[in-house]
């Protein structure tokens, strides 16, 4: 099966003009500009298969943005290509636009000062969409997002959750067989985050619809996202599961172990584990963190009950946004570029 | 094509519905524009009363020119809000984004999104002050006359639309906020008067570079006068065509180069 998205060496580079400080600076500048070329986007390729969900995330800056502007055909690549949904989105642009649905967390594409009905109706008949076919969706929508109660409200006058679910929900009024999504869940309390969730959830199961997604909430990606892309620096650091990555970047783990008292903590202390970190948390508990390739948790534990009194040992599950960090910092992707 | 028409028809119905929520502001505005109009006939009454001819022309001629100038600049003011505040609102703020992802062409939506529908209030008034010139000088308009000055209209109005494209335009090449729309805009008045009265630098600059001339006092000049002017009349359209078709490939060349802000 061919891919819905199709992105190769992708590139995009921005001229920056470089404002000079102060106000002779400003002056200098009307007459002599000092410019700079920047890669946002640096060779990227991918592929995306119809039905996927894929999670794209990266530290502010990464370029996850101007990706997402160029997929959406806002932008012109400065090289390589992309093929989505059959189109080259700038090239084709408004053929294109009616086969995709977009949603900045940042931005609402709703008509501000009229009622979300209106602007869903507007939409309706920029996308072609038929009165019954809307009547089916409004309905679906409404089931999980809950619209209903503020359907009548300007959008200006909603909260940021409220407006999100409308926004989400009018980016996929003509049930648009791709959706990509900057930062959907973005400043939205634990509820409102759910019932997106859910909602992108089940459009993706009953309609099949693929799904690009772009998060800092790393929650958002365990839960909907069977893959995901780490981009930093404009280029693509990893592209696989959640698994996989765990599986390449989790170099060592952890175990927090309480003890009998201060002189068995003491003991366990003095022990020799070639390797193993050791940190006090306080008198009578101790945090190891061993290398997996050197050790077993069995094996660190072995060593430490034979050689001290202990009360409890818990293995420390890294959480995803630990391994992500890490590779955000730069510290973990020397070899393992996929 | 029909369904441009049925869109142009639902964003005018939202634009009223926006309106008429903030209803205090639309008779503000309608009040303000009405009084303004009525503010620059005062001016031309004023300036021209005094001198039997101006240039060659007498004092209803010149009125007649003004109501006739009023035409294309009414329509052209209902339709170009977007263009005027374009740099700052859809460059600056990044609102263009969301006219790009809509499949509808992007400069459609940039006209069309907003209206300003008071100034229509000068396209009655312009029709009144050609209607009653032509009386005083003793001009019989005929239906030919009516569809040269609808169709002298349609041109002018694409005229100014055209040059104020190509300025806007600038803002998808220089981030700063461009000041050049609103010198080039006041340059409107220019097309209001007789344009003989100006030196011939300035007069050329008004055919040729920025032909706001085509849109007013040639084909004033074509109705009044005649034969003089005939020649004006038939390049009238191809003024228009010529500049409408620059400012649709400059535009199009400007989408290409938009660059979005940074989130």
């Amino acid at each position: 099966m061919p891919g819905i998205v199709e992105v190769e060496d992708l590139v995009k580079e921005f001229r920056a003009f470089e404002r000079r400080e102060g106000l002779l600076g400003a002056l200098a500048d009307l007459f002599s500009r000092q410019y700079r070329t920047v890669r946002a986007v640096d060779r990227i390729s991918f592929e995306i298969r119809p039905g996927e969900m894929v999670g794209y995330i990266g530290p502010n800056g990464a370029g996850k943005s101007t990706t997402i502007k160029m997929l959406t055909g806002i932008l012109v690549a400065s090289g390589g290509t992309i093929r989505a949904n059959g189109y080259i989105p700038w090239k084709e642009r408004t053929k294109y636009a009616s086969t995709i649905g977009v949603v900045f967390g940042q931005r609402t594409q709703l008509w501000w000062d009229i009622a979300v009905v209106e602007s869903f109706q507007l939409l309706r008949k920029i996308y072609n969409v038929s009165e019954s076919d809307y009547k089916t969706r409004m309905k679906r929508f409404d089931e999980i997002l809950e619209l209903g109660r503020y359907l009548h409200t300007p959008v200006r006058k909603l909260s940021l959750g409220e407006r999100m679910r409308c926004d989400v929900a009018a980016a996929l009024l003509h049930s648009p067989p791709l959706v990509f999504l900057d930062e959907p869940t973005i400043g939205l309390d634990i509820v409102a985050k759910e019932h997106i969730r859910q909602f992108l959830k089940d459009v993706n199961h009953h309609s099949g619809t693929t799904i690009l997604l772009t998060t800092h909430d790393l929650s958002d990606i365990e839960e909907l996202c069977p893959r995901l892309m780490i981009i930093d620096h404009g280029r693509l650091l990893f592209d696989g599961g959640l698994k996989e990555l765990k599986r390449l970047f989790w170099r060592d783990s952890a175990l927090k172990v309480d003890l009998k008292d201060r002189e068995e903590a003491d003991r366990l202390g003095a022990l020799e584990l070639d390797g193993v970190e050791k940190q006090r948390l306080d008198d009578m508990s101790y945090r190891l963190r061993f290398p997996r390739d050197q050790w077993t948790a069995a094996g660190v534990i072995r060593r430490v009950v034979n050689a001290a009194e202990v009360r409890d040992i818990v293995i420390e599950e890294q959480s995803i946004e630990e391994v992500v960090k890490r590779i955000y910092l730069g510290e973990m992707f020397q070899e393992s570029r996929p | 094509m029909r369904r441009h028409v049925s869109l142009l028809a639902q964003y005018f119905i939202q634009y009223s519905k926006v309106r008429l929520a903030y209803r205090g502001d639309f008779i503000i505005s309608v009040v303000t524009t009405i009084g303004a109009t009525l503010f620059g006939i005062a001016v031309v009454w004023l300036i021209f009363k005094g001198a039997p001819r101006v240039a060659g022309w007498t004092f209803y001629e010149i009125v007649f020119l003004y109501g006739f100038s009023l035409l294309p600049m009414s329509v052209f003011n209902m339709l170009s809000i977007n263009l005027y505040y374009f740099s700052e609102i859809y460059i600056v703020e990044g609102k263009f984004d969301r006219v790009l992802l809509r499949p509808v062409n992007s400069l459609f939506q940039i006209l069309f999104e907003q209206f300003r529908l008071e100034a229509l209030g000068d396209t009655v008034l312009g029709l009144f002050l050609i209607v009653t010139c032509a009386r005083r000088i003793g001009l019989e308009l005929g239906a030919g006359d009516w569809l040269f000055i609808a169709a002298a209209t349609v041109c002018g109005c694409l005229i100014y639309l055209a040059i104020f494209l190509l300025l806007t335009c600038i803002s998808f090449w220089m981030e700063d906020r461009v000041g050049v729309i609103p010198p080039v805009y006041n340059m409107l008045t220019f097309g209001r008067y007789p344009m003989d009265i100006y030196n011939p630098f300035i007069k050329f600059l008004l055919s040729w570079v920025v032909p706001f001339g085509f849109a007013t006092y040639y084909p004033t000049a074509a109705v009044l006068k005649q034969d003089e002017f005939r020649i004006y009349a038939w390049l009238m359209p191809v003024v228009t065509v010529v500049f409408g078709a620059l400012s649709l490939f400059v535009w199009k060349r400007g989408v290409r180069n938009y660059s979005s802000t940074g989130s």
